[in-house]
């Protein structure tokens, strides 16, 4: 297993942000992540990522606990929180000084991908910089992605070259989760989706089992959640 | 090889390998593909769908078991020189022929006259 949770409860104050949480996740899948606002989703990868500890229960990530393997761990949060001064090529330099994996090859061949714009990031849209932070996250030579609504607040040719490079990046023995409230333009990329409701796990179901049976993932996200 | 557009994957529509894998059937059947063409990898058409590289693969290796495509090492993926293409478009012709059929019966005409007018039809497109 890549990861699991086991009886994983985690509690802000006396607000939940995940309840009874027990899931394990082999290697290669991307997992869609979904679910209301509040449900718990960014709580969940968060967990996985080792920035939040759980109040109860047990978070393994690589064999151990997420903190040790930090290292291993590509995480984009849903913070849009760049320097303003920086340049894609700052960018390069900040992330090539904190992670030795990454890529930067990988990095420019991304910055093309998604067309990202050679300027300071405060002379960029919104789109331009989810499409930058996206090249630094995905730039980084890791088996395990955790990507925190990637495609919230960003205009429709953003994210569609967000998803299409997803697409590419993607290789079968990586890990991908993806959080994300546009859910039916992400659907064909999942090949799991766990629906959350209320900091529980309502749904843990395949993508092509569910149009198996007729239904889409938006329309399994609507009778579920609704 | 043909469009994007011409694939037409609707997630309402049942699972995608196997859309993925009726179009490549439809193409084949409507002479769009030719024995012996190569098609897309799989990494190709996943970004040209937009979907998981996964569902791609899964519906190669469903055409390849009924023998419509071979992988060759190295290579990539083809189409069986001896793929069954008039099965195929027999198969086709018979499922639009049962979407005729179900509408004529809804209709409440009878068989005799749900030929008559397909055979109008046929005539009809003869000029």
């Amino acid at each position: 297993m890549l990861a699991r949770l086991d009886d994983v409860t985690k509690l802000y104050g006396r607000n939940e942000g995940l309840r009874d949480f027990t899931i394990a996740f082999p290697k290669g899948e991307v997992v869609g992540v979904l679910g209301l606002n509040g449900s718990g989703k960014s709580t969940m990868l968060k967990l996985l990522a080792g920035l939040l500890f759980p109040t109860s229960g047990r978070v393994t990530v690589f064999d151990g606990p997420p903190r040790t393997n930090r290292a291993r761990i590509g995480y984009l949060g849903e913070n849009d929180a760049l320097y303003a001064w920086m340049m894609p090529k700052d960018a390069e330099r900040f992330m090539a000084g904190l992670y030795d994996d990454f890529d930067s090859i990988r990095y420019r061949e991304l910055l093309d991908v998604l067309e990202v714009p050679r300027r300071k990031t405060k002379a960029m849209s919104k789109g331009e910089r989810g499409r930058l932070r996206l090249a630094m996250a995905m730039a980084r030579d890791v088996k395990l992605y955790l990507l925190d609504e990637p495609l919230a607040g960003i205009d429709l040719l953003s994210r569609e070259k967000i998803l299409t490079s997803l697409v590419r990046e993607w290789h079968t023995d990586e890990t991908i989760f993806l959080s994300t409230h546009e859910v039916a333009e992400a659907e064909s990329l999942f090949d799991r989706v766990l629906f959350l409701r209320q900091g529980r796990l309502a749904l843990d179901a395949n993508a092509e089992a569910l149009r198996a049976e007729g239904k889409s993932v938006v329309a399994t996200f609507r009778e579920v959640l609704s | 090889m043909t469009n994007r557009d011409d694939w037409l994957i609707d997630m309402d529509a049942g699972p995608i390998f196997v859309q993925i894998a009726e179009t490549v059937r439809r193409f084949l059947a409507r002479g769009d593909l030719a024995a012996g063409e190569k098609l897309p990898s799989a990494r190709e058409l996943a970004q040209r769908l937009s979907v998981n590289p996964n569902t791609v693969i899964h519906a190669y290796s469903e055409l390849e078991s009924q023998g419509v495509i071979e992988t060759k090492r190295g290579l990539g993926t083809f189409i069986r020189e001896d793929a069954p293409v008039e099965t195929m478009q027999r198969d086709l012709l018979k499922s639009a022929a049962m979407h005729y059929a179900k509408e004529a019966e809804r209709l409440g005409v009878s068989a005799t006259e749900a030929i008559a007018v397909l055979q109008e039809v046929l005539d009809a497109g003869k000029t």
